[in-house]
């Protein structure tokens, strides 16, 4: 018997049953019915067994990109499944920026490991990463694979929303009116969120030619949009003509005089008494967004320097224009507002923060140097707030910062040997540490138990070792 | 004698905490008689928190270890930490003759691995354990004993082969109710049914055999439904095929007589295989091509280490060794990590194909190897054909190995394949569990690798691309 003969006798009785009336046709297979019933089974299973796997009748063609940037080196392969595996965002971050930086990428058969670092960071890991992210995206929704510094006007709306963010900013410093162009071109097919980011970069290079736009946008869909809109057409309008934002913030401001031989004026927040404690901050962001100092001075009837003087006792007053005087880059003013309220920055990592603020590195550091002043903190930085610093610079802190938080008591009392935990303030100290200082660190995380100090070390190494590949 | 390296301690621990904690103890403090021979054996006492100090023992041949602390982690801390401390060479370690309670571990072993075994030492009157006293004093004084244990174990065979062949036919019973009911419906109540034939084996003394049924449900269940029912003629007949192979193991080859007893469930003890002069034997260097662990329905983890023979030469160029431990002991690894390589001589247990072996004696431990393993030149085609070839001696066979050249790893809408470079030839599917892993090895074009196939699907344990090497971990 042929094994096609053998299977269409059997197979249709074994699967449907050989009850007594039924299975004649395997006779013949063994001695006696029961015996012919089993051969059949075996022989027809055996038959089955060696049919060869059907072949797909189509395979889904991948095209993997093409990436110009080498892949880490081998032996930093494990160490680095090794630190993200549950390593902090501040740790994963540092890697992505140290691999962005270096022009690297992780290696292909690790992704899958890396999966959830690679889908957070997958634009500043280079074209297979943003691949391996969007592998099983519906195909409507897949951009294309591009380094930042590979994007142009014709293909800029297909890279990621970072890049793209990046992209527009160079050109709106370039060009301003062919960036608004370009966003006014894409502003239809855009989700809220790049909404948002991409409009708040028209703050570079603001002019009137902008007005047109702005108006045209102020009945957004999305009320963050509509708040963007109308922030920027007050920035526009006559700084001396009415502001209502500005009118409101005045009404909560009481002014009055103080001391015996010079009058010095003072002034003083005061907060609605439905606003509690934790949402003071969200409550002075939201007031004083509008408003500039310009406008605050004038409105108070004294120079913008005197502010800071007239509302040091007032610790609210003192952060909402510490908020005024970042957004405005005012890095004197800021400096002094600092002076008189060392933790601002702490306050400042409480909100959250949708407009786009990316920042050159020159005026980052200048930044930091008026906002960060060690010496003058009270010991006890809260851990949020150095994650929150880490993020809004996205890179290490100049040198002379980081020695003054090495040496202040704020971070020498986190590290004393009978402190428990602290591996999470390591990491992120650790992430915004400098190349030059890292030998100083070590030396200051040394006494410390294995656990607190496991990851901030293992980072250090790695980023180590990406600075020497060649 | 090469000792173990950082990046195996790290492969070897059963999770980070682990690491950290062995960490903590690479110092010399809390460490009294660090001590090693030339045979590649480590040990010292470590003082935990209990009264008296854990005793640690490292084999740096195998990475076996053994420490008497009451940690469920495998390797404990204290292991991995001496292991550490031997890695980084910072703390000398004496050379000290071997303290009893070293030796009396090298006895349990009975691995034969490394060997470890130092014969001399073995044989030394002052080392000798107080049953294996006990033992040789029995041998000396009662030879009539001995002679009426031997028949009382001759007429326990003889009992198990009688419970074995009634186990058989009602293992034919419960199939024929199967194929009664119609195997198209069987997947919908296996689980039930499997479990109850499963049980009765083992009251058979047919463990093997039980547990190859125990299994049979979830390997019908990990197919497609549609794939069902044909998966259901073809298991339940290779279960008729080796319930006969049994009974008329007389009339079939000694290899293939080896090969149904041993699923049926006998064993044959390690000892008795390393002593067996017939038995094949293979000297040469060995890769490890794959390591997988997996837990079985009876509560012990299966761990399997897949070997290639490099070079040419007689013999078998790929040897499984398994071990089995208990899954509630918590080591979820073997000792071996893909890629290394070892000058060792490995014992085979009897088979028409042989693969399944023990390590007789290691000359070069385990080490680390970047180096491409030189793997069979067959392509995907051939090496499925060698599985062709491997099903028609073994009739039962469940998992074959597979080497091959120039293949690729293409998605299709079911998931990933193996495929040939040569379209339409072979395409193996990938077990699910490897959809994600090995989805990144569709960015090369040709994969030289090696792979279990079991029939329906391929389980990818190691690729050589021009990415470098593909592990699957």
């Amino acid at each position: 018997m042929k094994v096609d003969e053998l299977r269409s006798k059997t197979l249709s009785v074994l699967l449907s049953g050989a009850r007594r009336e039924s299975g004649g046709e395997l006779l013949g297979l063994g001695s006696g019915r029961e015996q012919s019933i089993l051969n059949a089974l075996s022989l027809a299973g055996q038959s089955l067994r060696f049919d060869r796997p059907a072949v797909p009748s189509e395979f889904a063609v991948e095209h993997w990109p093409r990436d110009d940037r080498p892949i880490i080196p081998n032996r930093l392969r494990r160490p680095i499944l090794r630190l993200l595996d549950r390593s902090t965002d501040d740790t994963a971050r540092a890697l992505a920026l140290a691999l962005e930086r270096r022009k690297l990428r992780p290696h292909p058969f690790d992704l899958p490991m890396l999966d959830s670092f690679v889908r957070r960071y997958a634009d500043r890991l280079g074209a297979t990463a943003q691949f391996w992210v969007q592998k099983e995206a519906p195909a409507q929704q897949i951009r294309g694979y591009f380094d930042a510094d590979e994007l142009s006007a014709e293909n800029w709306t297909e890279a990621s929303p970072r890049s793209r963010a990046r992209f527009l900013r160079d050109l709106r410093k370039q060009d301003a009116n062919a960036a608004r162009k370009l966003l006014e071109q894409s502003w239809s097919r855009e989700n809220p969120d790049s909404r948002v980011q991409l409009l708040s970069i028209l703050h570079t290079g603001l002019s009137q030619e902008d007005r047109q736009f702005l108006e045209s946008i102020q009945k957004d869909r999305a009320p963050r949009v509509r708040a963007i809109a109308h922030r920027l057409l007050m920035a526009l309008a006559d700084p001396t003509g009415e502001n209502p934002a500005l009118a409101a913030c005045l009404g909560r401001i009481q002014r009055s005089k103080a001391g015996m031989l010079k009058r010095r004026n003072i002034l003083k927040l005061e907060m609605p008494a439905n606003v509690k404690e934790h949402e003071a901050n969200r409550w002075i962001q939201e007031q004083f967004a509008d408003v500039t100092l310009e406008q605050l001075a004038r409105g108070c009837e004294m120079p913008e320097r005197e502010l800071v003087q007239a509302a040091e006792e007032d610790q609210n007053l003192l952060f909402a224009l510490t908020l005024i005087a970042s957004r405005e880059k005012n890095i004197d003013l800021l400096d002094e507002i600092t002076d008189e309220l060392p933790d601002a920055w702490g306050r400042m990592s409480e909100l959250t923060w949708e407009e786009d603020v990316e920042r050159e590195r020159k005026e980052i550091n200048s930044w930091l140097a008026a906002l960060i002043k060690p010496k003058k903190w009270v010991p006890a930085v809260p851990f949020p707030a150095w994650s929150w610093l880490h993020r809004q610079i996205e890179g290490p802190l100049p040198a002379d910062i980081l020695r003054g938080i090495l040496a202040s008591r704020a971070w020498t009392e986190q590290i004393e040997p009978e402190k428990k935990g602290g591996s999470e303030l390591v990491q992120v100290i650790c992430a915004l540490c400098p190349p030059e200082l890292r030998e100083a660190i070590r030396a200051q995380l040394e006494p410390l138990e294995i656990d607190r100090k496991e990851k901030g070390w293992t980072l250090l190494e790695i980023l180590d070792e990406l600075e020497n590949v060649r | 004698m090469a000792g173990i390296s950082l990046e195996k301690i790290e492969a070897l621990a059963p999770d980070q905490a682990s690491l950290v904690a062995a960490r903590k103890l690479v110092k010399a403090s809390g460490w009294s008689g660090l001590s090693s021979d030339s045979a590649g054996l480590i040990w010292g006492e470590c003082q935990g928190s209990g009264s008296s100090p854990y005793r640690v023992i490292v084999s740096e041949a195998d990475a076996g270890y053994k420490c008497t602390c009451p940690s469920r982690k495998f390797p404990c801390k204290h292991s991995l930490a001496i292991m550490w401390m031997r890695a980084e060479q910072k703390i000398p370690f004496d050379s000290s003759s071997t303290p009893e309670w070293v030796n009396e571990w090298l006895r349990r072993r009975k691995t034969g691995a490394g060997s470890s075994a130092d014969p001399e030492k073995e044989n030394a009157p002052a080392t000798k354990s107080l049953t294996d006293a006990a033992a040789d004093k029995t041998e000396e004084i009662d030879p009539k004993a001995e002679a009426r244990a031997a028949a009382a174990r001759e007429r326990a065979r003889r009992e198990r082969e009688d419970a074995i062949l009634a186990g058989l036919d009602d293992l034919d019973t419960w199939l024929l109710d199967q194929v009664e009911a119609g195997l198209a419906g069987f997947a919908g109540q296996a689980g039930k049914s499997c479990r109850s034939i499963a049980r009765r084996l083992v009251d058979a003394k047919a463990p093997g055999l039980a547990t190859r049924v125990d299994a049979l449900p979830n390997r019908i269940y990990s197919l497609p439904e549609s794939a069902r029912p044909m998966a259901a003629v073809e298991q339940l007949g290779q279960l008729h095929l080796l319930a006969d192979a049994y009974r008329r193991q007389d009339s079939l080859s000694i290899e293939l007589r080896a090969d149904v007893r041993r699923e049926v469930g006998w064993t044959q003890s390690r000892e008795a295989l390393l002593s067996d002069e017939g038995a094949l034997t293979v000297s040469g260097t060995w890769r490890v091509v794959g390591a997988m662990s997996e837990v079985q329905p009876d509560k012990l983890r299966r761990l399997e280490t897949w070997l290639w023979r490099e070079g040419s030469g007689e013999g078998p160029h790929c040897a499984l060794l398994l071990d089995f431990v208990p899954v509630a002991g918590g080591q979820t690894k073997g000792t071996y990590r893909t890629g290394e390589q070892m000058q060792a001589t490995l014992v085979f247990y009897s088979s028409a194909r042989p693969l399944r072996a023990l390590i007789k004696e290691v000359t070069s431990p385990a080490q680390e190897c970047d180096e491409d393993v030189s793997l069979t030149e067959s392509d995907l085609p051939g090496a499925y054909e060698g599985y062709e070839e491997a099903l028609a001696a073994i009739p039962w066979l469940h998992i074959w190995p597979m080497s091959f050249m120039n293949a690729k790893v293409r998605r299709s809408r079911s998931g990933l394949f193996l495929c040939s470079a040569e379209d339409g030839a072979v395409a193996l599917p990938l077990i699910t569990g490897q959809a994600d892993v090995a989805a990144p090895l569709g960015a090369v074009d040709s994969v030289n690798g090696f792979a279990l196939w079991d029939g329906y699907a391929c389980r990818l344990c190691m690729a050589q691309t021009p990415l470098g090497r593909w592990v699957a971990e």
